[in-house]
């Protein structure tokens, strides 16, 4: 087993597992208020930009204000209207169709090319570095090249389908093929980010365990069902946490290919949220969206910080 | 599972997938290579790229971008690097709590934050200006950078700080010669995740940037594609031009380059 005490390991520091030998609670004097001195940066950041806007939210929430009038005082009614609106639920559906096939077909696809270049593969540095390029190119761009390739009648997709005997598929103007085609996408631009995070969680499983396993006459199968998913089980599960929060804050993926459409078919909460607030001017009802998003994300992300402090001990 | 255990068939597969998954990002270079519609010049060419460059912003695009991504990976770095070295050295219940906030703040939905911060902006006058990216881009890498930092410098043994105290340097003096200095590959990979989450955004852009000589490419990308929505090759080079500061980044610097922070370091356990 290689140990990585000397890699730098952000689940260990962010859970307070490792860190300078430096005795811990020495904040006498002198370090303590040059400690103050050096953190109070980020911590202004992070009220002023961070804390005061969600504040600011909370207060637009429970007012019938625009971007540009503050409007009045309305009580909860902003969340009475959300939570009574049909496409308010829509969208939830939506997002969570986007999340779940975002997760699942990004994990599935991430974990078959992690198990195989672990397995080896002729030149698989390179295809690695390669495989990993839908996620480096920015979204706007990416969105421009799904656009040629499925938008029109006489994309390349749809030509495609055409001489294989289908009748023409209109990707986004059909609102479930436009529901696949966005899911589709979000798979594409993710599974990158789930064979780096498995390839790493392949990496630290001793070859020796698969060796003295098959001298058990375990088959390949078993050596997965057996050994390589339980071993990955939690680096698996955090993954899952990780991309559950990136699909659903996810805005440009879904907005560029769609903007929503066609008929809200493709309206995730986020996209609904920004419509209201920057095209309906309606602030209270979207703002009161993206804080109940918010209350969501929260509870994930402390769901994902105990699982982290889980992981991050000694293995 | 058999025809698995052939490392011939398992390059074919692998290969196989690369090819279909690289084929939108193909097009876009071929696409924009190929001569422009109305000249009769036959093979691959650069006349996409002079007939953008002569004919749209998109030069203007480029140097926004490029200066807003610059700000913001130095101004990250100043912010992140300090509070990383008090995450890293000055662990206490306090410190803790920060750790876990910063944590928190990370998931949130960012349309929360930028609904208001837009309002407030807007009523300084501050709104369509790059300033006003550069500042939320800070703040928006604001956890992942100060975690990035702080493991990189846990990697660092306090005793070489301790030892440049016993010779007279202060703390501040430590962590800048000895902490940072033999952090560099740490502020790389922070830098790179910053460069890469300010260089690809684009909700915080649409809403903020309304005049188009002060678009990011992003928006301008979008903004020429809805303008000419036929004519593929000069989106496509403006795409490109749009791609390649990040794809030459992730190129020559892909050691450096680790999963948002958190993917690499959950390796083995």
């Amino acid at each position: 087993m290689t140990s990585h005490a000397d890699q730098p390991n952000v689940a260990r520091t962010l859970t307070g597992q490792s860190g300078g030998e430096i005795p811990r609670d020495d904040w006498s004097a002198g370090r303590g208020r040059l400690f103050l001195l050096l953190v109070a940066p980020s911590v202004l950041l992070l009220v002023l930009l961070n804390a005061y806007p969600v504040f600011y939210a909370a207060l637009q929430s429970v007012r019938n204000g625009t971007l540009i009038s503050p409007g009045e005082f309305v009580g909860l009614s902003n969340f009475a209207k959300v939570l009574q609106s049909p496409d308010f639920w829509h969208s939830v559906r939506f997002t969570a169709i986007f999340t779940v096939s975002g997760v699942a077909g990004s994990w599935l696809i991430g974990m078959a090319l992690a198990l195989l270049l672990r397995a080896g593969v002729y030149g698989g540095g390179t295809v690695k570095v390669l495989l990993l390029l839908p996620w480096v190119v920015p979204i706007v761009v990416s969105s421009m090249a799904w656009n040629w390739l499925v938008a029109t009648p006489d994309s390349p997709m749809p030509t495609l389908a055409r001489m294989l005997g289908f009748e023409t598929p209109l990707f986004l103007a059909d609102p479930l093929l436009a529901a696949i085609t966005v899911c589709v996408f979000k798979v594409w631009c993710s599974f990158p980010f789930m064979m780096l995070i498995m390839s790493a969680a392949l990496s630290g499983i001793d070859r020796s365990v698969y060796e003295a396993a098959s001298i058990d006459g375990a088959t390949g199968w078993q050596r997965l069902r057996y050994i390589t998913l339980p071993l990955t089980a939690r680096t698996t599960y955090i993954s899952w946490i990780l991309m559950t929060i990136f699909c659903v804050n996810d805005f440009p993926t879904i907005y560029l290919l769609t903007a929503g459409g066609p008929i809200d078919a493709t309206t995730s909460l986020i996209v609904l949220a920004y419509r209201l607030v920057f095209q309906n001017f309606q602030t209270g009802p979207g703002v009161a969206i993206a804080l109940m998003m918010t209350a969501a994300m929260v509870v994930v992300s402390l769901i994902l910080f105990r699982q982290i402090r889980k992981s991050g001990g000694p293995a | 599972m058999t025809i698995l255990s052939s490392k011939l068939a398992r390059t074919g597969i692998v290969y196989g997938f690369t090819v279909i998954a690289l084929l939108p990002i193909g097009a876009t270079v071929l696409l924009s290579l190929r001569p422009r519609p109305g000249t009769d010049a036959i093979g691959l060419g650069f006349s996409n790229f002079v007939h953008v460059f002569r004919e749209t912003l998109v030069a203007d695009w480029l140097i926004n971008s490029l200066l807003v991504s610059l700000f913001t990976v130095v101004a990250a770095i100043i912010v992140a690097a300090p509070a990383g070295y008090v995450i890293s050295r000055g662990r206490n219940k306090l410190v803790q709590g920060y750790s876990l906030l910063l944590f928190v703040v990370q998931s949130l939905p960012i349309i929360t934050a930028v609904i208001p911060l837009f309002m407030l902006f807007a009523r300084l006058g501050l709104a369509d200006h790059l300033g006003a990216l550069v500042i939320i881009y800070v703040a928006g890498s604001l956890s992942v950078a100060t975690w990035m930092m702080a493991a990189y410098f846990d990697t660092i043994p306090a005793a070489l700080e301790e030892a440049a105290w016993i010779d007279g340097c202060s703390v501040f003096g430590g962590f800048m010669r000895i902490v940072l200095r033999n952090s560099l590959p740490g502020v790389l990979s922070t830098a790179i995740f910053t460069f890469l989450l300010s260089w690809n955004d684009y909700l915080v852009a649409i809403v903020f940037l309304k005049t188009d000589t002060g678009f990011t490419l992003p928006i301008g990308l979008q903004s020429f594609f809805q303008q000419t929505s036929t004519d593929w090759g000069a989106v496509m080079a403006v795409s490109v031009v749009t791609m390649l500061p990040p794809v030459i980044i992730f190129s020559f610097l892909n050691r450096y380059f680790s999963v948002g922070g958190i993917g690499g370091s959950l390796a083995g356990q």
